[in-house]
């Protein structure tokens, strides 16, 4: 397939603003208040260090957007690399993990909004903003690199004014008292696997690459500009943070920085960085929702999902499907409003995604020596090693209930994979056994009910009667829906 | 064969409907909505296995009755 050409007109500046802005999510400024219950005033640090541990990567992605100039960011890389399952793997975690990012990105606006309207229903905010973005997307929306320059710059200039007015106020007033809380070391490195975070989203540089002019130069010039930017940054707002308000008392409110601005500056501060704030997850929000689209899309196109996800809208031109499906699912995260759970299901997707892409770069560089490579990671293979080893090491960090979900969905993409790769069938036969088995077993379980050798304790006798039709009825339908699975005629195979 | 195909059908939706019927009680399960592991009795070791139960039921059968549903 051709690749459509397009114009090479960005420089130095917008690549970078690409970069800075893609990261910039509302959501970042409402979970440093967690982070921060977790690492007190070693959260400045932390920050550094997730910045530096980003940036390996970064590197990685810079060398593989110049030498693979496709469209499609990790999921082309693995695809070169590797093919097959890895490829699929890599494009299934990269469309989850943006798909968590909008619904977290929307949680995050929400969050923001709450701190002036405290009313507002959190879930309901999100869904509504998941929603609205979702209509946008499938009328169409013309991608402007300088529409989010704009916004990006909006941005930045109120954090920096947020950081310089904020500086002034921790100069002419006292240090406000120092926490006695002591973290442990193990505190500091949950605070790094949760705020790695901030910063995912600066790989868009990269994935950009076919509209940067001289993308040998400027693609990672703009990569280490972003980076210091956003170190610079975060770390400054974290300092100021701190040096007006303690740990503790960020981590207890809905909109950290909000508050922060609201004691520096009072209600016209807390109000202009809601605003900022606010400008920021709507454009996040609209960026995930657009990139795990346009993956699905992908995906499908090649094969590896059903064909429909690859429709286009006749009259919106559109991948309206793929922008339904991933609407449902970031909807139904965004719905359970729970921050945290969705920082970590996001990080451990790009973790993943961040190994898949160190792997793919030592890879090429060993089978593909002559590919022409405009640019070239520094210190290699020391950078994506460094890149890999950080990853597994945030990732002992996440939470374990992400961890089951992240191994789940490991197990769905190699059903989903298999079922395209070996037909049908096979798999319906192997779930036609599994639904007469389950169907089985619980039989069993409503004989023993019936015959009282379980005992379901707490439960009227009324209950249990219910619970009881209901295991046969579900046992009868699994038994049927397993009969039906294997006696599938050779025909419909 | 037609009796086949409404049957095929009914019981792919029926299947699929217990199966996210079962993924919802687990989503409300384990972030204890409406108190449902005080009511259920559960313990704090065992939410995580009946979590995992309940998943793995639900996706079985959703995909079962995927496969039964959009049956040709």
């Amino acid at each position: 397939m051709v690749e459509p050409q397009l114009k090479r007109d960005l420089g130095l500046l917008r690549t970078t603003m690409l970069g800075v802005g893609g990261t910039l999510s509302a959501a970042n400024f409402v979970i440093i208040g967690h982070a921060a219950s977790l690492a007190g005033y070693a959260i400045i640090p932390v920050v550094i260090i997730c910045g530096v541990l980003s940036l390996l990567t970064m590197f990685s992605y810079a060398e593989l957007g110049t030498a693979i100039p496709l469209a499609g960011g990790e999921y082309t890389f693995a695809k070169v690399a590797y093919g097959g399952f890895t490829s699929f793997l890599t494009g299934w975690f990269e469309w989850l993990s943006n798909m968590f990012y909008g619904a977290l990105s929307a949680i995050g606006f929400a969050y923001v909004v709450s701190y002036l309207f405290p009313q507002i229903n959190i879930p309901l905010t999100a869904v509504v903003l998941v929603t609205i973005f979702a209509i946008i997307n499938l009328r169409g929306t013309k991608e402007s690199a300088t529409a989010e320059t704009i916004i990006t710059i909006i941005v930045l200039a109120i954090l920096g004014i947020f950081v310089i007015t904020g500086w002034s106020y921790v100069q002419a007033t006292p240090a406000p008292t120092q926490s006695t809380s002591t973290i442990g070391l193990l505190g500091i490195f949950a605070a790094t696997a949760y705020l790695f975070e901030l910063y995912l989203g600066a790989e868009a540089v990269a994935a950009a690459q076919a509209e940067v002019k001289n993308p040998g130069k400027n693609i990672p010039r703009a990569i280490l500009l972003s980076a210091i930017i956003l170190i610079a940054l975060y770390s400054s707002i974290v300092i100021v943070s701190l040096g007006i308000v303690p740990p503790e008392a960020l981590s207890t409110q809905s909109s950290p920085i909000a508050f922060v601005a609201e004691q520096a500056l009072g209600p016209i501060g807390a109000f202009l960085i809601t605003i900022g704030l606010a400008i920021a997850g709507l454009a996040a929000t609209n960026g995930a929702i657009l990139a795990q689209s346009r993956v699905l899309y992908a995906m499908s196109r090649d094969g590896y999902l059903p064909k429909g996800l690859c429709k286009v809208h006749k009259r919106f031109c559109t991948p309206h499907i793929a922008i339904i499906a991933g609407a449902v699912f970031t909807m139904i995260f965004a719905a359970t409003g729970f921050v945290n759970f969705v920082v970590y299901a996001v990080n451990l997707g790009f973790i993943i995604g961040f190994s898949i892409v160190n792997f793919s770069l030592i890879k090429l560089r060993r089978v593909a020596p002559h590919l022409k490579r405009p640019f070239k990671v520094p210190l290699y293979p020391l950078t994506p090693i460094a890149g890999i080893a950080a990853s597994i090491f945030l990732a002992l960090f996440i939470d374990p209930s992400v961890l089951v979900l992240g191994a789940e969905l490991v197990v769905v993409a190699l059903l989903v994979y298999y079922v395209r790769l070996i037909g049908q069938n096979r798999i319906r036969i192997a779930f036609g056994g599994i639904s007469l088995g389950l169907g089985s077993f619980l039989l069993y379980i409503a004989y023993s009910i019936a015959t009282k050798s379980i005992q379901l304790q707490g439960i009227s006798q009324e209950f249990n009667s219910i619970i009881f039709y209901l295991l046969i009825f579900v046992s009868i339908v699994q038994v049927l829906a397993g009969i039906l699975n294997i006696t599938v005629s050779d025909r419909r195979r | 064969m037609r009796v086949r195909r409404v049957l095929s059908k009914t019981v792919g939706v029926l299947q699929a409907t217990i199966g996210g019927a079962i993924m919802i009680f687990a989503f409300l399960f384990f972030y204890n909505f409406f108190n449902v592991q005080e009511i259920l009795g559960a313990s704090p070791v065992s939410i995580g296995i009946y979590l995992w139960i309940s998943i793995i039921f639900g996706l079985l059968s959703i995909i079962s009755g995927l496969f039964l549903f959009y049956e040709r």
